[in-house]
């Protein structure tokens, strides 16, 4: 509870182009995406995107393949510079920062080809995010490294790692995979995570054990940004969702209101 | 014969400090450099100058020589933070082509071609060592050390960060990882330890020139490294024992043209290498699936 105050408090300032004023849905915008362009050589890849995300909710980005929706995310993180138009990170500018300083900021991604530390192991590539210091050393010694094996225990508790503790990534099974990935930014002490199709190819159980995962976390004051095609998780478990189509933000709204518009139904279920 | 096999050792010990700051790199931040030669020439170069016009204290002269080491190599960071892969090896030969140019022609420092001759027997606290088995102690104390100090370096966080941005850039940047300092330090460190081995190298010929820090010593440690097997520890001390005992075992082998031997042993080295690729990529030791760790 005091965390959602403490979000409340910081985004209290009004942020350029939020609508800020007098509406009571427009409130704590945690990333503001304004006129955003991606150009690859001719190919318009991002055209034009305004997006906010609120605090505390779950958004989700849906639009055929293609669309542009991973584009939007590394232009979040910094891993791709943007052709025109800025995105402000609790109301500061993350545009020409480097991707690292971003991390650390507060915006935590998974990648929709996973990237684990394949050739460390689990316990490896969860720790190894908990470690700021690119020195020789970390801060605050015993302790802290004592709390940081604590926290990777927990993580592997929940996600169902426990027993893969000391297996190399690259030798753990599809879903064991895609559950690291979401260790690795569950270690993080980070605000929003932008989620890269992480539920595509799961089995039943898994997708359970993960849906219960995202709600626990948002419930804890993570705000999520979720690329997904499953219908369930834009039907059920968004809250906002954000549809783009050929680089373009066709609509940005509550899941009924986009799934009931049938020129969008039409895209999305691919009947174009 | 206990005097060639003496030689034998130290040079084996000298080449497996080159091998193992090297698989530093190579096997842990994805950095493969062709110019670390360079770093064992200048280590060689400046312990030889300090010996000759400062002191020939060992805990002088080879300090003194990793901090050259270790200054230069910001030269090698440089490339290595903006490229990867078969970029940064074509920038890292142009570094090493453009050293020996310098270590030929800068007469003052390097002696030119015809090197740096009479250089002094390195000193212990002030008690000189020249015997052979004294020399291949302290050598192998100093490989011992280096041994230590990187594997120590690989199991802290420091180590986690390498491999982390080695198996995906992204990710790590994604993580928070500050990729210039910590692939900065990694050359620095690798680099600097290779120095310690120049060092030792010249106070043991007590002559040194550019010859023995061309390219063929770069791409002889890669090898050493690569057939070894990188990110293991044993690996590269394995690679270099096998490297610089295959030329004397073949000397040994009467059947051959001895005036041919030159040639003989870069076709088995190739040979080796071809085979070993083929059958066992990781290395003789291997980190990779399959192998035993
Ligand atoms: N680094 C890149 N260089 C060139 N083209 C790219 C790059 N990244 C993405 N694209 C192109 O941009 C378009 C959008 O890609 P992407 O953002 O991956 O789509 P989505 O994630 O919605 O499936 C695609 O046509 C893709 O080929
Ligand atoms: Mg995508």
């Amino acid at each position: 509870m005091s965390t959602q105050l403490n979000i409340a408090q910081e985004t209290a300032k009004p942020v350029p182009g939020s609508g800020f004023i007098g509406s009571t849905d427009d409130q704590d915008v945690l990333l503001e995406i304004s006129n955003l362009s991606k150009n690859f050589g001719g190919l318009q890849a991002i055209n034009d995107v305004s997006l906010n995300l609120r605090a505390g909710i779950i958004t989700t980005l849906v639009g055929p393949n293609g669309a542009g929706k991973t584009t939007l995310f590394n232009m979040i993180t910094g891993h791709i510079p943007p052709t025109e138009g800025n995105v402000h990170w609790q109301g500061e500018s993350v545009i020409g920062k480097a991707p690292w300083k971003i991390a650390r900021q507060g915006i935590a991604r998974t990648f929709q080809d996973l990237r684990l530390f394949t050739h460390m192991t689990v316990e490896e590539n969860i720790l190894t995010v908990m470690e700021p210091g690119s020195w020789l050393w970390q801060p605050g010694g015993k302790s802290r490294k004592a709390r940081r094996y604590d926290k990777v225990s927990q993580i592997l508790e929940r996600t169902g790692l426990t027993d893969k503790r000391h297996t190399r990534a690259l030798d753990l099974a599809y879903a064991e995979r895609k559950f690291l990935s979401l260790a690795r930014i569950m270690a993080t002490d980070s605000r929003l995570w932008l989620l890269d199709e992480p539920a595509s190819g799961l089995d039943p159980n898994s997708y359970n054990l993960f849906l219960r995962l995202l709600r626990e976390e948002v419930k804890e004051g993570i705000t999520v940004c979720i690329i997904e095609h499953n219908l369930d998780i834009v039907v059920n478990i968004s809250d906002r969702i954000a549809f783009l189509d050929q680089g373009k933000l066709l609509a940005d709204g509550e899941p009924e209101t986009i799934l009931n518009d049938p020129a969008l139904a039409a895209i999305y279920f691919g009947e174009r | 014969m206990t005097a060639y096999i003496l030689n034998l050792l130290v040079l084996i010990s000298v080449y497996a400090i080159l091998s193992t700051t090297l698989n530093f790199i190579i096997g842990y931040a994805g950095i493969f450099s062709l110019a670390h030669a360079v770093f064992f020439g200048i280590g060689g170069y400046t312990a030889a100058l300090v010996a000759m016009n400062v002191t020939p204290e060992f805990f002088v002269a080879v300090p003194v020589a990793m901090g050259a080491a270790a200054v230069t190599s910001l030269l090698l960071a440089l490339p290595a933070l903006r490229v990867r892969g078969e970029y940064f090896v074509a920038a890292s030969l142009g570094l090493q082509v453009l050293a020996v140019t310098l270590f030929s022609e800068w007469k003052s420092f390097t002696g030119g071609i015809g090197g740096v001759i009479g250089i002094p027997a390195v000193e212990l606290f002030g008690y000189p060592v020249y015997k052979p088995w004294q020399f291949l102690l302290m050598s192998l104390i100093c490989l011992a050390t280096i041994i230590v100090i990187t594997r120590t370096l690989v199991h802290t966080s420091f180590g986690r960060s390498l491999k982390a941005l080695r198996d995906s850039e992204s990710a790590a940047l994604a993580s928070g990882k500050n990729i210039t300092v910590i692939k900065t330090l990694s050359v620095v460190l690798s680099s600097s330890l290779a120095a310690a081995a120049g060092a030792l190298y010249a106070f043991y010929m007590s002559f040194i020139n550019v010859e023995s820090f061309m390219l063929d010593t770069s791409v002889l440690v890669m090898a050493m490294v690569i057939i070894g097997g990188t990110a293991t520890i044993l690996g590269p001390l394995l690679g270099a024992a096998l490297l610089m005992l295959i030329p004397s075992a073949l000397t040994y082998l009467s059947f051959l043209p001895q005036t041919e031997i030159g040639s003989i042993q870069q076709m088995v080295y190739g040979m080796a290498m071809v085979l070993l690729m083929i059958f066992r990529p990781g290395g003789i030791v291997s980190s990779h699936p399959g192998g035993s760790k």
